[in-house]
């Protein structure tokens, strides 16, 4: 399909600048690895307060090292008037964002799996009892702040504070993915089978990734064209 | 004409209340366990109905502006949503003090306090955004697609925040220790809702009025530099 | 009428008041501000177009 020709062209763009300089990925891992240190300080880390905590330190990692991420998604365009010639591209805005969203996606994935192993190690906790569920709430977390990131890393783009903004406006609109994020791998880091009562937040993920994917391609032409 | 209206509805909003204040406060019976306190919800649940008419009007501003490019819906929109706000502050508030004189604590994660407050924030992003950015045509585009966005967020929030609730119950911050309020008791509710709708109506008409006028000392300015 | 709690409803109901006609009075210190902002404006025209009317 044209679409994602075009979509995926503009993502191996990105994907191999990042590649060849790895600056982001280093940064956003850097910044991973502060806050797990950190927070061994604030928590501390016996096995009952841990399982209890674990998705929702695992999850505020991912938030905060996704946000520098997603920062540069846009903001790597701005040298050079980049930005502008990939408007004046054939490229639609829908699939300038897809493709955005993709290269950003593969490398907040990269950080999510990095940091697992590194959050088991550091806080003595096994999370391997229910991998395959795991990693479905990583991928759909992950493509919610993606998604949502995306769109506002291309809004915020040419204003003075945008590493300021970008966090400020992200993270109310991501509240209702984080909850069902949290929720999900507590349990699952747990070891613990999903009962009835917790497949709703599967839903309510899917859901969230579904309507913000729609209106996020629906609306993308707006932000860049007008 | 447009000053006429706004005086008309303040008056109309105004002869509302009038009508109700006495009615709640000195017809409707005393609560088992709070005394008088409880009658704060009848300005902290209509606040929240008229954010949410307020925030409703923004959204269908926004897809208007991003359809037809006419920059007036921008004026509603932004208009709106402050107004939107600054009742959204009222509910947050009242809920607080509320909160605090009937089950002695100021702020608690009550699914409705959770969702008003999230929503509160995200609001208030869509005016921080519209103060960065400078250009006006471009601030009117982008402030509707974070309008459209965080009215999608809200219904989103609220409905998991009550489900993330009946799943780590907390106090509630609402009357029902039998069931619900008699009915008898919810009229006054409503009325008052209509109060505020008129006054955020007029309050809206203002600010329209003010975004404007700022639209014309924008052009105007333009064209004093380009002689 | 139970006088239980008068003095919290009073607090209450003056916080409501008090942010609605908190935003009236920033809504009508804007104004002040744009009619000021509007004046200048119209006076910096008029200058101007008064500059260059004797180039003419």
């Amino acid at each position: 399909m044209r679409v994602l020709n075009a979509a995926w062209v503009v993502a191996r763009k990105d994907l191999r600048a990042e590649l060849r300089t790895k600056e982001t990925l280093n940064a956003s891992l850097s910044f991973a690895l502060v806050i797990l240190l950190l927070f061994s300080f604030i928590l501390d880390p016996d096995s009952q307060t841990m399982r209890a905590m674990s998705g929702g330190l695992l999850w505020l990692v991912f938030m905060f090292a996704g946000a520098l991420i997603l920062n540069r998604s846009f903001a790597r365009e701005l040298p050079n008037d980049c930005l502008e010639a990939l408007i004046a591209s054939p490229a639609s805005g829908a699939e300038l964002f897809l493709g955005k969203c993709v290269a950003s996606f593969i490398l907040l994935l990269v950080v999510e799996v990095i940091c697992l192993p590194v959050f088991g190690i550091f806080y003595n906790v096994r999370w391997t009892r229910q991998t395959g569920l795991l990693i479905a709430v990583l991928l759909l977390g992950g493509w919610a702040l993606t998604v949502i990131g995306t769109l506002f890393s291309a809004l915020t783009v040419n204003l003075r504070l945008r590493e300021l903004m970008l966090p400020t406006l992200i993270y109310p609109f991501l509240v209702p993915a984080l909850m069902a994020a949290i929720q999900l791998t507590n349990v699952l880091i747990g070891g613990d089978t999903l009962e009835r009562d917790d497949y709703i937040w599967f839903r309510v993920l899917i859901g969230f990734d579904v309507i913000f994917s729609l209106l996020g391609l629906a609306l993308a032409e707006s932000v860049f064209v007008g | 004409m447009r000053n006429k209206l706004i005086w008309v509805l303040v008056a109309a909003s105004a002869a509302v209340l009038a009508v109700q204040l006495p009615i709640i406060f000195f017809r409707l019976p005393d609560e088992l366990n709070q005394g008088m306190v409880y009658r704060i919800i009848y300005f902290h649940v209509p606040a929240a109905f008229t954010a949410f008419t307020c925030f409703f009007t923004a959204l269908i501003c926004s897809v208007g502006l991003l359809t037809t490019s006419n920059a007036g819906f921008d004026s509603v929109a932004a208009a709106a949503t402050e107004t939107g706000l600054a009742f959204a502050t009222v509910n947050l508030v009242t809920g607080s003090i509320w909160g605090r004189y009937a089950w002695g604590i100021w702020w608690t994660w009550d699914a409705r306090l959770t969702s008003m407050l999230v929503c509160w924030l995200l609001y208030a992003g869509y005016l921080m955004l519209r103060r960065a950015v400078e250009e006006p045509t471009q601030r009117a585009r982008l402030s509707a697609v974070v309008s459209i966005f965080a009215f999608a967020d809200v219904i989103i929030v609220w409905k998991s925040i009550e489900w993330w609730r009946t799943q780590h119950p907390q106090p509630v911050l609402s009357l029902r220790g039998g069931g619900g309020m008699a009915a008898g008791m919810q009229a006054p509710m409503y009325w008052d809702w209509l109060a505020f709708v008129l006054l955020a109506a007029a309050l809206i008409l203002i600010r329209m009025r003010q975004e404007n006028v700022r639209r014309e000392i924008d052009s105007l300015r333009r064209f004093a530099h380009a002689l | 009428m139970d006088p239980r709690n008068f003095t919290y409803l009073f607090y209450g109901l003056a916080a409501a008041w008090l942010i609605i006609f908190g935003y009236v009075l920033t809504i009508a210190v804007r104004e002040r501000k744009l009619q000021k902002e509007l004046e200048r404006v119209r006076r910096m025209i008029e200058e101007k177009e008064a500059r260059r009317r004797p180039d003419a």
